[in-house]
């Protein structure tokens, strides 16, 4: 056979992925027959699996968490599907009878490469990759974003417990308990090691270091009980230091700091404090 | 056909040929190194004990100079004595350096031969995970039940710790050690490496650096995890010493060996193989040992001011002393990200060799795939931060770091390219490294999906520090790496055995890898989701179910590593013999006998196409390979 000959075989072999047969003829159709059900799937998972997976969200990041995960979900299950797709169906399509044999099959067509696929594979994966970068971004702002009526509270944490104090009023409790509805800044700090703070249905957390005063922000918006753990290990009973956390109104919460010692007026100034 | 008769049979060397090298073996490596190590304790005991520095120093002398001792009794340094009192090796002191005339002996020599380092490599790899997955079982049989008492706190701790840190060796050198020494320069047509005894010295830097970790159980556990963040291992029990020595002697060897590698490629290819026809392995390879040389020094540096820090009262990272926890997490994750490449870029390599041979067709889009692993490993420096999203350090670099790591998903979308094109229309020929192409397909896809979630700061700061990470990296360095390193050893299994791996019990190990895999880590997402964070010891009733699903998906999956190791060692004694080239591929390690004789070929080889021309012979007669030796020119026959 000629090289021509051969050229013109290639070229049979390789152009009908884009041209000619009917699609479901074609390897390129049989695999979109298994990418459009994998890619419902996947679509379909990251739409519900969430609400069973997390933990019921009480605040505003955590929510955002929530809708982050299922839009990159649902970005990334037709991904997914073309690589399997394209794996599943090799199994099926083009397995060899002599797959147990010690003699290989007739060699494969010689594709070395094309252009076509190369560039629609790197445009995807350049668009999908602006969109995460801009959707994160932009995520990220709004979460930064400083709020008119922002809280302080200050977190300290030593091994292994979590202090919780709020300034002004001469309160201290290992318990931590903030109001509904306004954004919390939480100043974080240790007394020792490098700690976590992960007060877990409220999705955020940060270090608390030694020294060095962090920040991290977040909004309760939902009455209850959250979790506050300690993400970075921090010595003998890291997995002991956890406390509870809960979300009250306004109303419950300045009664709270007066029970706990509080005076009314720095309480009252307190609550209206915009830090 | 017998297509070489191996050197090593026929030499006959004088009796003093090797000099002190003939009385040297692991025996002696491990007298002199314990007699030093004791001398150290002694001396510096003696010296050292009343002084407010203590026994941190007491450790760290020991057990340097337990290394040191190790390395002259097995005769790293034979040498470079040698040298410096004015003699030089003769011809057949280096003949007898590769091991000639010694048989299995050599094994546990100072031996300069790279396909018996190669060897040893597999070997001190398998024992490693081996121990690394005790200490797993371990990790996951206290987390059966909430608030489990099979361990206390502190013994849960330091085996999380030193299961990471010896994991973590073992997978750097898992693909590099074994097949890079191995394979790569038999893929070039050298000789040999480099430099022999440099490569010689890597292993056994190795071997010398894993009893002070192991050590560290003795000397009061390191309670930080594989990171050991600062100021929590400055305050640690000496442990951490051992824990730090045991990472520079690693260090040492990883740059030993990366800069051995680079050089072999850049001088010792043999003619007419140009980098255009280098195989994607060895690229793999360079581009890993290239990287490994940017990253590990930052580790020694960070481990060496870790060491300072506790024994001579510096204050590097002690916040009350003016120094800073996050310029150890910085040093620490400059290493760390580049490394997780160190550890990926090599079994990718191999798999890339798999998916060609095994489909029958040439690799997909060559130029583009070598430009997509350089692409992730210039992008991997640039990513450390992304670790630190939640330290608090440099909250403005959020949103670059943000853009870089996800920038990451565009080459590393290329390896995926480039696999499944190779695989596309081929001939798929469903030998055993081909399912762990495939397991590496599935797993590597959620590996690096969940790692854009993790890559997003938002979403990071609630799975940060939690079992979803965990979950997360074991999918990319087990799922994905550990399945390309078991392709590999199953794919170059017939060339450094000379036997052929029972494919029967492979396979049946495969399957329950692969349901092991699935079922430990989807357990841990689980954990994760729910919020479990990482490295405890206990945790909340709420977490049982997705904890025991994850327990008993580890021990499946322990049955499963023991059953191919079963294959690995029984294959090894009882294998049917290997032809040549048993899979009748085209690159050069396949076209010498298996085993390779010393110096790996009879005749120089001349190479005159990249080795993928399949499905070519007609068109491009100048694809096919020239015959590499007199008789050794069988690129198609079967068994000999």
């Amino acid at each position: 056979m000629s090289s021509e000959e051969k050229r013109d075989e290639i070229a049979a072999v390789v152009e009908p992925v884009f041209r000619g047969g009917p699609l479901w003829r074609r390897p390129a159709g049989k695999v979109l027959i298994l990418w459009v059900p994998m890619t419902i799937i996947g679509i379909l998972l990251a739409l519900y699996a969430p609400r069973y997976l997390f933990p019921a969200d009480m605040s505003v990041e955590q929510e955002a968490v929530k809708t982050t995960f299922i839009l990159f979900t649902a970005l990334a299950a037709p991904v997914a599907a073309v690589v399997w797709g394209i794996a599943l169906y090799s199994i099926v399509g083009w397995r060899k009878k002599s797959g147990k044999s010690d003699t290989p099959p007739e060699d494969g067509p010689p594709i070395r490469g094309g252009t076509i696929a190369t560039t629609i594979w790197l445009g995807t994966s350049v668009i999908l990759v602006v969109v995460l970068l801009v959707w994160g971004m932009a995520e990220l702002s709004s979460e930064l974003a400083p709020q008119q009526n922002a809280m302080q509270v200050n977190v300290t944490g030593q091994q292994w417990q979590w202090t919780f104090s709020y300034p002004g009023t001469g309160v201290t409790s290992t318990k931590l308990i903030v109001p509904e509805g306004r954004q919390i800044n939480f100043h974080v700090t240790s007394e020792d090691v490098t700690h976590g703070f992960w007060p877990v249905q409220l999705g955020v957390q940060i270090d608390a270091n030694p020294n060095v005063t962090t920040l991290i922000s977040a909004t309760p918006n939902k009455l209850g009980t959250f979790d506050v753990r300690c993400s970075q290990i921090c010595g003998l009973n890291h997995a002991y230091m956890e406390t509870t956390g809960t979300t009250v109104t306004q109303a419950q919460f300045n009664a709270w700091l007066v029970s706990h010692g509080a005076s009314a007026t720095s309480v009252h100034s307190y609550a209206m404090s915009a830090k | 056909m017998t297509i070489t008769a191996p050197l090593a049979e026929d030499t006959k060397l004088g009796p003093k040929a090797g000099g002190l090298y003939r009385h040297q073996n692991f025996a002696t490596g491990l007298i002199v190194g314990i007699l030093s190590a004791v001398i150290g304790w002694v001396i510096s005991h003696a010296l050292l004990q009343d002084s407010n520095w203590g026994s941190d120093m007491v450790v760290t002398v020991t057990l340097v100079s337990w290394v040191v001792g190790f390395n002259i009794g097995i005769g790293s340094f034979n040498a470079i004595f040698r040298w410096s009192l004015g003699h030089d090796e003769d011809h057949e002191d280096q003949l007898y350096g590769a091991g000639v005339g010694q048989g299995w002996k050599r094994y546990f020599k100072f031996c300069t031969d790279h396909k018996v380092v190669g060897t040893q490599y597999l070997v001190l790899v398998m024992v490693l995970f081996g121990v690394g997955g005790t200490l797993a079982m371990m990790i996951r049989t206290q987390l059966l039940t909430p608030n489990s008492q099979f361990m206390s706190p502190e013994t849960y701790n330091s085996i999380v710790s030193i299961h990471g840190m010896i994991m973590i060796i073992a997978t750097i050198i898992m693909v590099s050690g074994p097949f890079a020494n191995f394979i790569m320069p038999i893929m070039i047509g050298a000789k040999d490496m480099a430099f022999p005894r440099l490569n010689a010295l890597s292993f056994w830097l190795v071997v010398s650096a894993v009893p002070p970790i192991l050590g560290s159980f003795f000397l009061g556990g390191v309670p930080a995890g594989w990171t050991t963040y600062a100021p929590l291992a400055v305050q640690a029990p000496p442990a951490m010493d051992a824990f730090a020595i045991t990472i520079c002697t690693f260090v040492l060897s990883v740059t030993v060996a990366g800069i051995n590698t680079l050089v072999t490629v850049l001088t010792m290819r043999t003619k007419g193989m140009t980098p255009g026809r280098l195989p994607i392995f060895v690229w793999g390879s360079i581009i890993a040992g290239g990287l490994g040389l940017y990253a590990m020094p930052a580790f020694l540096m960070a481990q060496s001011a870790m060491i300072t820090d506790r024994v001579v009262g510096t204050s590097f990272y002690v916040a009350m002393q003016g120094g800073t926890g996050w310029l150890y997490e910085n040093t620490f994750w400059i290493m760390g990200h580049p490394e997780v490449y160190v550890i990926l870029i090599p079994p990718v390599g191999a798999l890339i060799e798999i998916a060609s041979t095994f489909s029958r067709k040439p690799v997909f889009a060559y130029k583009v795939m070598i430009s997509g692993i350089i692409g992730i490993a210039a992008l991997s420096i640039m990513v450390w931060a992304h670790h630190m999203f939640t330290t608090g350090w440099a909250p403005t670099l959020a949103d670059p770091f943000m853009l870089t790591t996800e920038l990451i998903s565009i080459p590393t979308g290329i390896v995926f390219l480039c696999m499944v094109g190779t695989i596309w229309r081929g001939s798929i020929w469903t030998r055993l490294p081909m399912y762990f192409l495939y397991l590496f397909l599935f797993n590597f896809i959620v590996g690096g999906i969940t790692g854009i979630y993790l890559s997003d700061v938002p979403v990071d700061q609630y799975f940060h520090g939690n079992m979803f990470v965990t979950a997360h990296f074991h999918y990319t360095l087990l799922g994905g790496g550990m399945i390309g390193a078991a392709g590999a050893v199953s794919y170059w299994y017939p060339k450094m055995t000379g036997r052929m791996l029972n494919e029967r019990i492979g396979k049946t190990a495969f399957w329950i890898i692969a349901a092991g895999i699935q079922i430990t880590y989807l357990g841990q997402f689980w954990e994760g989701f729910q919020g479990m964070p990482r490295r405890v010891a206990n945790y909340a009733q709420i977490f049982q179910h997705a904890n025991d699903m994850s327990s008993v998906g580890a021990y499946i999956l322990m049955t499963g590593w023991i059953v191919f190791l079963y294959a690995i060692i029984s294959s090894w004694r009882h294998g049917v013999k290997a032809p040549a080239n048993p899979w009748h591929a085209k690159s050069l390690e396949w076209q010498t006998s298996s085993p390779p004789p010393l110096e790996n070929f009879l005749v120089d080889p001349v190479v005159t196409s990249d080795p993928y021309g399949y499905g070519e012979d007609d068109l491009a007669p100048q694809r096919q390979p020239q015959p590499v030796s007199a008789e050794a020119g069988s690129t198609t026959g079967g068994a000999h």
